[in-house]
């Protein structure tokens, strides 16, 4: 045991103590990390206050009323109110509470948490000169703050034709187009914003032209909005189809990037081992038994590391996003479970084939049937998830090699899981590992020593037979 | 012979083929406490296999294996100290942790393992490599390392398989006097080599192994006198002369000349050796008349490719090997 511990301590240090390992496994987590904390202050706290004026010249003599109302601060402030309330719906589709929102680190993005921008509009002569007027937005780029209202932040040009259709020759009746003119660096939203209400306040001239009434126009196009609710056995509960779908998919991807990239350490250590010939050096200190059950329980740490470290930045998103309920402790608890035995299962069959072959080109041949099956969780993980407790998938959550994936997508679907299948699933996977082990033994003490061609896996069946 | 405490392996009748190949053939194999032994043979002749059936790295199809008094190399590994022929380092592994690591698994106690690891270090000329990889070491150094590995543990057993080979002359020397160190400290020894004058000059007694049998095993001294080829060699002034009247001398049963000018005369059964030399040496002016002592190699050879054996070829060869000796020693 004191030689096991030995060697696992190596091949977790091995691996986990390198620059590759590092940047790429460490890294990535950490970075987006600190993106989603980050980027949200940075994106509130860089916004400058906007003020300034939006110079009109309407010829259509229709506009500049209209955009004037728009633009007068208590229209301003109302767009704002009805925009953080927008987003705060569009949030909690994906699940995220308002609540949340406010206490989550760095908070999100609100329109509201940005200062309001002060604009005012100002009607310039309709006979004024288009080119004149568009100087103004050069000096806008000036630090004079004082000036404040000063500063020309856009020029609209509003032809009568805009509000009024004329018909072109040879072509039907159509509106004309307008231009806006807007400062160089004008913030992206404001610039976004006067094309709305610049673009609302034609179609608010044009309606009143046909002798429509703008505000019951308006009111009645207002959209409509559904409230959408899941009925579970707990209760009702407002569902997130999105997160619903993305949370169990998340976790049976991190279970199997845990345990594939820890299998694949290992074939590599493994093939290193042989390619270098330390392995009878090491074999003359250890058993053949020994030296596997230690690489095998090294790598397996370094599965649960990035495990830890990739599942623990999730929960960590989920709480912060109030979502937490999506993923029960008792499937939480099953996680681990399907680790060890997904980990075990994939671990057996990498250090026998490491041992088989010589080179890491050898692998392939040997990985690809293990591959086929080892995707089919992969692509089946939308059926599955849309119904867990379909045929196919209480099948094929008893079929080894595969059983853990299945049954972790289940687990964090939406219809709970009859309460026998986990455990018996549990039973067929610790079967799995027993066999795979008893046989990874096998070949790993006949095939460390061999060198020369590779073995097929009818070779290595042979091997498992032998004594 | 019957004291099996005294024996540190102990192989009774052993058979190991491969894919129905005999490799190994009825070995049997006794090598007492704190001997040193060289195996000998050539390539394929089964050395290997024998070594890593002793290390319990394989199995033998039938027969016993003892080492140590144990059934099994496995039951006592911490007491063996195994160099093998299939060697490597980790390649991205720091000198100084590779050994450490090596030594861990040996059960070196821990408070130790720093200390013996640089130590070793010292003793090989390797004083500035602990914080080098594995892979910056050239082959010879790296070979200095993997013996370290083999002995830090203070085994009570070491085998050696092939351990000169790739050793440059003063790293062979080196490896001669870390052996001889470690026989002194009362290890037992067994290392396989093709270079015969490394097992002429280190061991107690040489097996021999060829074609999966044991065909030789005696010390060097008996070998030889054994293998006595019972002819002198005459180094001539004249390389032309003719050797017509030497073949005339009573006692000559045949005279053969090398390449070289070097006569080679072959004497009758029961003829005193010392007294020719001075009657050949009387029948023709030489620089030098020797009687030839036949080196292991000699020994080797003959067994090898068989009585047989196309005597020109054989004679050739033998030549190589005694002009060798007289530059060598």
């Amino acid at each position: 045991m004191r030689r096991v511990l030995v060697i696992s301590w190596r091949e977790f240090v091995a691996t986990v103590a390198t620059k590759g390992f590092i940047l790429g496994l460490v890294l990535p987590p950490i970075i987006m990390g600190a993106a989603i904390t980050l980027m949200p202050m940075l994106m509130n706290k860089q916004l400058p206050k906007v003020s300034g004026h939006i110079a009109v010249i309407d010829r259509s003599g229709a506009v500049h009323g209209k955009l004037e109302e728009r633009y007068s601060p208590g229209a301003i402030a109302k767009r704002r109110e009805q925009r953080a309330e927008q987003m705060k719906r569009a949030a909690s589709k994906v699940g995220v509470s308002e609540s949340m929102m406010k206490q989550s680190p760095g908070g999100v993005n609100l329109p509201g948490a940005a200062p309001a921008p002060s604009l005012s509009v100002r009607k310039l002569p309709t006979e004024a000169d288009v080119e004149e007027a568009k100087q103004e937005l050069l000096k806008a780029t000036g630090k004079e703050q004082d000036v404040d209202q000063e500063r020309r932040l856009a020029l609209l040009v509003i032809p009568p034709g805009a509000v009024t259709p004329t018909a072109l020759e040879g072509e039907k009746p159509g509106y004309e187009k307008y231009d806006i003119f807007v400062a160089p660096r004008l913030d992206i939203e404001v610039q976004e914003d006067i094309r709305d209400q610049a673009n609302a306040a034609i179609v608010d001239a044009r309606l009143e032209s046909a002798g429509l009434d703008v505000a019951r126009v308006r009111s009645l196009m207002a959209r409509p909005e559904a409230e959408k609710k899941a009925v579970t056995r707990e209760g009702e509960r407002k569902s997130s189809e999105v997160a619903q779908f993305l949370v169990p998919g998340a976790f049976m991807f991190l279970l199997w990037v845990s345990v594939f990239s820890a299998g694949q350490y290992l074939l590599t250590s493994t093939i290193e081992e042989k390619s270098s010939r330390v392995m009878e050096v090491i074999l003359s200190a250890v058993s053949p038994l020994e030296l596997m059950t230690g690489k095998i329980i090294g790598k397996g740490a370094v599965g649960l590391l990035i495990l830890v470290l990739y599942g623990g930045v999730g929960m960590a998103a989920l709480a912060a996003f109030a979502l937490s309920h999506l993923i029960a402790w008792q499937s939480l608890v099953y996680f681990v479970f399907f680790f060890v035995i997904a980990y075990f299962t994939i671990a057996a069959m990498m250090a026998a084939i490491g041992a088989a072959v010589s080179e890491v080109q050898e692998a392939q041949s040997l990985m690809a049937p293990i591959m086929v099956v080892l995707v089919i969780p992969m692509i089946l993980w939308m059926p599955i998830l849309r119904n867990p407790n379909a045929q196919f998938a209480q099948v094929l959550s008893f079929v080894p090699l595969i059983n853990p994936f299945v049954m972790v997508l289940r687990l964090c679907g939406s219809e709970p899981v009859p309460a026998w299948q986990p455990p018996l699933a549990v039973l067929v996977g610790l079967l799995t590992v027993v066999v795979m082990v008893w046989g990874a033994a096998k070949i790993f003490r006949i095939g460390v020593l061999m060198y020369g061609k590779p073995p097929n896996l009818k070779t290595l069946l042979a091997w498992v037979r032998m004594a | 012979m019957s004291n099996h405490a005294d024996a540190a392996i102990q192989l009774g009748g052993v058979n190991k083929s491969f894919a129905g190949k005999p490799a190994v053939v009825d070995l049997d194999l006794r090598i007492d406490r704190g001997s040193l032994i060289g195996l000998i043979g050539p390539n394929g002749a089964g050395k290997t296999t024998t070594i890593r059936m002793i290390m319990s790295i394989i199995f033998p199809d039938s027969g016993t294996v003892e080492v140590l008094g144990r059934a099994s190399a496995v039951e006592s590994k911490d007491r063996i100290g195994y160099l093998p022929e299939e060697r490597g380092v980790y390649k991205k592994m720091k000198v100084g942790t590779f050994l450490e690591y090596i030594a861990r698994l040996k059960g070196v106690p821990e408070h130790e393992v720093r200390r013996r690891a640089g130590a070793w270090l010292e003793r090989v000329a390797l004083p500035n490599v602990w914080k080098k990889k594995c892979e910056e070491l050239s082959k010879g150094m790296q070979q200095k390392v993997q013996f370290i590995a083999s002995v830090i543990h203070e085994p009570d057993l070491i085998i050696l398989d092939e351990p000169f080979s790739g050793l440059d002359p003063v790293n062979a020397r080196l490896l001669r006097t870390l052996v001889d160190e470690q026989h002194d400290r009362g290890a037992t020894i067994i290392f396989s080599t093709h270079q015969m004058s490394q097992a002429e000059a280190l061991c107690d007694r040489v097996v021999m192994i060829h074609e999966g049998r044991k065909v030789l095993d005696d010390t060097p001294r008996s070998i030889r006198q054994r293998f006595d080829p019972r002819a002198i060699l005459i180094d001539p002034v004249r390389i032309d002369e003719s050797t017509a009247h030497l073949a005339a001398i009573p006692g000559v049963s045949g005279v053969a000349r090398f390449g070289s000018g070097v006569i080679k005369v072959h004497l009758a059964d029961g003829v005193d050796a010392t007294a020719m030399i001075g009657r050949l040496a009387a029948a023709m002016p030489a620089n030098r008349v020797e009687v030839e002592r036949p080196t292991l190699e000699d020994v080797f050879i003959q067994i090898v490719s068989g009585s047989e054996a196309n005597e020109e070829e054989r004679a050739r060869l033998l030549h190589a090997a005694s002009s060798r000796d007289g530059g060598g020693d």
